[in-house]
């Protein structure tokens, strides 16, 4: 058999597919190592299959590799605590507390400044005045919603841990109202995303990533509490950096995920 | 997923040959979502298919001397072992590759149905322009490359002579890697 006879032959493929039998396997090696022609074409053939293996790459259980290491008895240095499960009940009462009280805070912080101002302008613009008043009675308003999700019955808080491209520290909390299924994230321990690009999250709901929506930035600052998509149920939910206006699937890395 | 270039394949390959464990440890963040796919094609059973990949990447670190780059990539080698250990552990539960074929006549669509279902937050792009194989290059492939499938099963399964399946499958990896451009 010449070069170009075995690679017109389809063996090459074969062999990529381990679909050879032990002769044919033989004549694969030996003409790939005769031949820098056959190689190459072996070569190719086999990366666009890892390719398109890659394509169909599925979500993995996340506790098998831990279970590997172990087995195995070495050490991971590099944890997958990216994708671990973030047990509801570990969010203890002190973390939804220190939330409701420093959305409290938040809360007088506005009313003072709300204080501030009026007192400032007085004298000045009504007009201003009242509309300033507005703008925080309304930012007053949302304060209290938010409170009011946090603190909602229904609410089911998720943390989301970083993951290993996201710094340590950087985290976001989903409430997932179980009554009507709203989700709100406070994606304030984010870090400012790029220049031109977004946040974007998504729920996985029978293993596939469901845009969830936007979050939304202003002035370079990542806004609090706000309300995403709908989810009657999903399995995970993962926040990927996009370009800005988001994207119909994701192509990222998730930065932070929990997983019910 | 997009591959994050920390190791060539030379260096991964050498450092695994010395039972690096970091080395093992991006290993499988690289690939156990691709070699999961394959599983999960094969296995419907959620909990068979967990210790599958389990077992998969233990054989992997145990025999890795036997790996040898001068007979093809080290995905080549894995996703081969992925296979073929999945054909085993489905025979010893008394699962018969063949039976499965002959109970199920659906077996075909099934294969692309599933493949729909993925989403890593990855490998879109791919995906994109692997949609543009035609449905028997695709089935064709992904009978042998996720179901393990021997040319005598393809056949009977796509009702083509046997003396055809090698050059079909030639024509579609052909136009498989002129998609992907390889």
């Amino acid at each position: 058999m010449n070069k170009e006879d075995i690679i017109s032959s389809g063996l090459l493929e074969l062999y990529v597919l381990g679909e050879t039998t032990e002769a044919e396997t033989t004549l694969v090696i030996t003409m790939c190592n005769q031949y820098l022609e056959v190689k190459t074409e072996l070569l190719n053939i086999e990366i666009a299959m890892e390719q398109y293996a890659q394509a169909h790459a599925m979500l993995y259980p996340t506790a098998v590799k831990n279970n590997i290491f172990v087995r195995l008895n070495i050490t991971d240095n590099k944890p997958v605590a990216e994708q671990k499960l973030s047990p509801i009940v570990n969010l203890n009462k002190y973390k939804f507390f220190a939330a409701a009280c420093a959305a409290l805070l938040l809360a007088s912080m506005f009313i003072n400044v709300f204080f501030y101002n009026k007192a400032k302008n007085a004298d000045n613009k009504i007009a201003a005045i009242a509309s300033k008043m507005e703008i925080i009675e309304r930012e007053e308003a949302e304060e209290k919603e938010e409170l009011n999700i946090v603190r909602s019955k229904y609410s089911l808080p998720l943390k989301m841990t970083a993951a290993e491209i996201a710094p340590k520290d950087a985290d976001a909390k989903i409430y997932w109202l179980t009554n009507t299924g709203e989700i709100f994230i406070d994606p304030s321990n984010l870090p400012t995303p790029p220049k031109g690009m977004q946040y974007q999250l998504w729920a996985i709901v029978n293993g596939k990533a469901v845009d969830a929506g936007l979050i939304i930035s202003k002035d370079g600052k990542t806004l609090k509490l706000q309300q995403m998509k709908t989810f009657g149920k999903a399995e995970a939910f993962a926040v990927t950096i996009e370009v800005e206006g988001g994207v119909k699937a994701s192509k990222e890395k998730p930065y932070v995920s929990t997983k019910l | 997923m997009q591959i994050t270039n920390k190791y060539s394949e030379e260096e991964l390959v050498k450092r695994l040959q010395n039972q690096d464990e970091n080395a093992f440890s991006y290993l499988y963040d690289n690939y156990a979502a691709a070699l999961t796919g394959v599983i999960t094609r094969m296995v419907d059973d959620e909990h068979l298919a967990e210790d599958i990949l389990q077992e998969t990447f233990v054989k992997i670190w145990n025999n890795f001397k036997q790996y040898d780059s001068s007979k093809g990539r080290l995905f080549t080698w894995m996703i081969n072992i992925t296979r073929n250990h999945t054909i085993d552990m489905l025979r010893s539960k008394g699962y018969k590759k063949q039976q499965k074929i002959s109970d199920d006549e659906n077996v075909v669509s099934n294969l692309r149905d599933k493949s729909s279902y993925i989403e890593r937050f990855d490998s879109i792009g791919i995906r994109k322009k692997v949609q543009n194989l035609k449905p028997d290059q695709k089935i064709i492939i992904d009978l042998a490359y996720f179901g393990g499938y021997t040319q005598e099963e393809i056949s009977k399964e796509m009702k083509i002579p046997l003396g055809t399946v090698k050059t079909r499958m030639r024509s579609a990896i052909l136009e498989l890697r002129k998609l992907l451009q390889f």
